[in-house]
């Protein structure tokens, strides 16, 4: 297999695997013609954000959402690494509106983080879309949170999505975001952070503010995943054997 | 804007209201100017059936759109249905056998074979002709996948809720069948039949190395759970803990 280097600039030769044949390309190409995508039909954003791992904010990522607007209280998104051709996707989140949140159990609440910073820092951005059009959006947004799960870790180098699923969370405050990051991101998608902050300095966040159990790594606490081997068949929560093994 | 809550008396499967012909008309116009590359690599539609890892009785009807990235590698979009308001309620990965085996035995365990369902007519691609298929199917019994389900919409979740959960693959012996109904209910929906596909596909073939941690429960008995424990937040040198609030 042969290595990858991390950052936006993967290349799909990176990807262990032979090039696509052209066979194969010919037969995909008529069942693509002969099947219906609606689930896929119905995405219509492509915004541009910052996620990193619940358990070490080091870890920084450019994610690029694709998002279905599902009903008026929930968005859902696939994740890619790129908005090219041959973007890896790397996860998926579900965006809901404040009451939505405040709603969910005490203990659920802690793998959500909010939208409010992200989008009045302006770092969340919509490539090509015109600021007054992606305001109107943003203007929600704000006041939404998010749960993501990336599987795949491509920034430290993974060719193939090994792991369990990675919890993530987003920006909260001034400071956080990996300058380098920040400044390649607005060089290629020719964006101005500081210019949509400017322009987004009237919208609001969630109306009861941001709540304290969201963002769950302020308090210090990271979220890691690990995988606990079980019963393949429900009995009772009793009998069920669990003997951790961490991955 | 369809949706299941039009549909008098339907069941209400989001937790929200539609979305206002207002929202969804500057959504249009953004959708216009955007790109969406990546989800136009979508090639196939596949329907068929996962099970929960942690509870393989529990079985579900899956829609996965597939985008192949190279000859040994697929990534799939994972819905509940075909339609306008199917939930995304996970994601897929597929590999070749030659991939998969250079895998660590312990990341095999989360993996699961695809011979099975696709011989007995259980995987199917809606509106395609058998023939037309039969070379890819060729490929992708020698395959194998792992999926994450983020949305347990099997009971009733009507918002994505706890820890991604690991689903297993439709298998000859239980937990693994799926039953005739669920087969006859979606062979009536696309008007096909199971039974039939599978014996044109007779002559399809797995892998010739079959010794290995995938369909970890068949040898075991075992699935597994995923959660989340608290550990302390690594935070950068950059990020001051002043930072924090």
């Amino acid at each position: 297999m042969s290595a990858v280097g991390p950052g936006p600039f993967f290349q799909s030769r990176d990807i262990p695997g032979e090039p696509i044949k052209t066979r194969t390309a010919a037969i995909e190409k008529s069942a693509e013609i002969l099947q219906s995508f609606k689930p896929i039909s119905k995405v219509h954003a492509h915004l541009c954000a910052f996620h990193f791992y619940a358990y070490d904010m080091r870890r920084q990522v450019e994610a690029h959402h694709y998002c279905t607007h599902l009903s008026e209280d929930v968005h859902q998104c696939l994740i890619y690494d790129t908005p090219n051709k041959d973007a890896r996707l790397i996860g998926v989140e579900y965006i809901v509106t404040e009451n939505v949140f405040l709603a969910l159990p005490e203990e659920e609440k802690k793998f959500w983080h909010s939208h409010e910073y992200e989008v009045k820092s302006g770092v969340l951005f919509m490539p090509g879309v015109p600021s007054i059009a992606e305001k109107m959006e943003m203007k929600e947004l704000a006041k939404t949170y998010g749960k993501v799960f990336h599987f795949w870790q491509f920034d430290k180098g993974d060719i193939l999505p090994i792991g369990p699923p990675q919890l993530m969370m987003a920006l909260t405050t001034d400071g956080q975001l990996d300058e380098k990051l920040a400044a390649d991101v607005q060089a290629r998608f020719n964006v101005s952070f500081d210019e949509k902050r400017k322009e987004r300095a009237d919208l609001e966040g969630p109306l009861n503010g941001v709540h304290p159990s969201a963002n769950s790594w302020r308090k210090g606490m990271g979220l890691a995943p690990y995988v606990s081997e079980v019963d393949c068949v429900m009995t009772t929560p009793q009998e069920m054997s669990r003997e951790s093994s961490e991955l | 804007m369809a949706s299941s809550h039009e549909e008098g008396g339907a069941e209400q499967k989001v937790v929200g209201e539609k979305v206002p012909l207002t929202t969804a008309t500057v959504e249009k116009g953004a959708k216009l100017l955007q790109s969406l590359t990546p989800v136009k690599q979508f090639q196939q539609h596949v329907c068929t059936w996962a099970m929960y890892s942690h509870d393989m009785n529990r079985k579900i009807e899956t829609h996965h759109y597939a985008a192949r990235l190279n000859e040994d590698l697929l990534q799939c979009a994972v819905f509940d249905s075909d339609q306008d308001d199917a939930r995304l309620i996970g994601v897929e990965y597929i590999i070749s056998d030659r991939l998969f085996l250079a895998l660590p035995e312990e990341e095999q365990k989360l993996w699961h074979s695809h011979l099975y369902e696709i011989e007995q007519g259980l995987w199917v691609n809606p509106g395609v002709p058998e023939v037309m298929q039969k070379m890819e199917l060729k490929k992708l019994a020698k395959t194998y996948g792992k999926f994450w389900c983020t949305w347990q919409v099997d009971r009733g979740d009507k918002i994505p809720m706890g820890p991604p959960a690991l689903m297993m693959s439709p298998q000859e012996v239980p937990p693994g069948q799926i039953p005739e109904e669920m087969v006859h209910n979606r062979d009536a929906k696309y008007n096909i039949t199971s039974m039939q596909l599978a014996q044109n596909r007779a002559d399809i073939a797995g892998s010739e190395v079959m010794h290995t941690m995938a369909d970890y429960w068949k040898k075991t008995g075992k699935g597994f759970v995923v959660g989340y424990k608290e550990v302390d937040i690594a935070l950068g040198a950059g990020s001051p803990l002043k930072n924090l609030s």
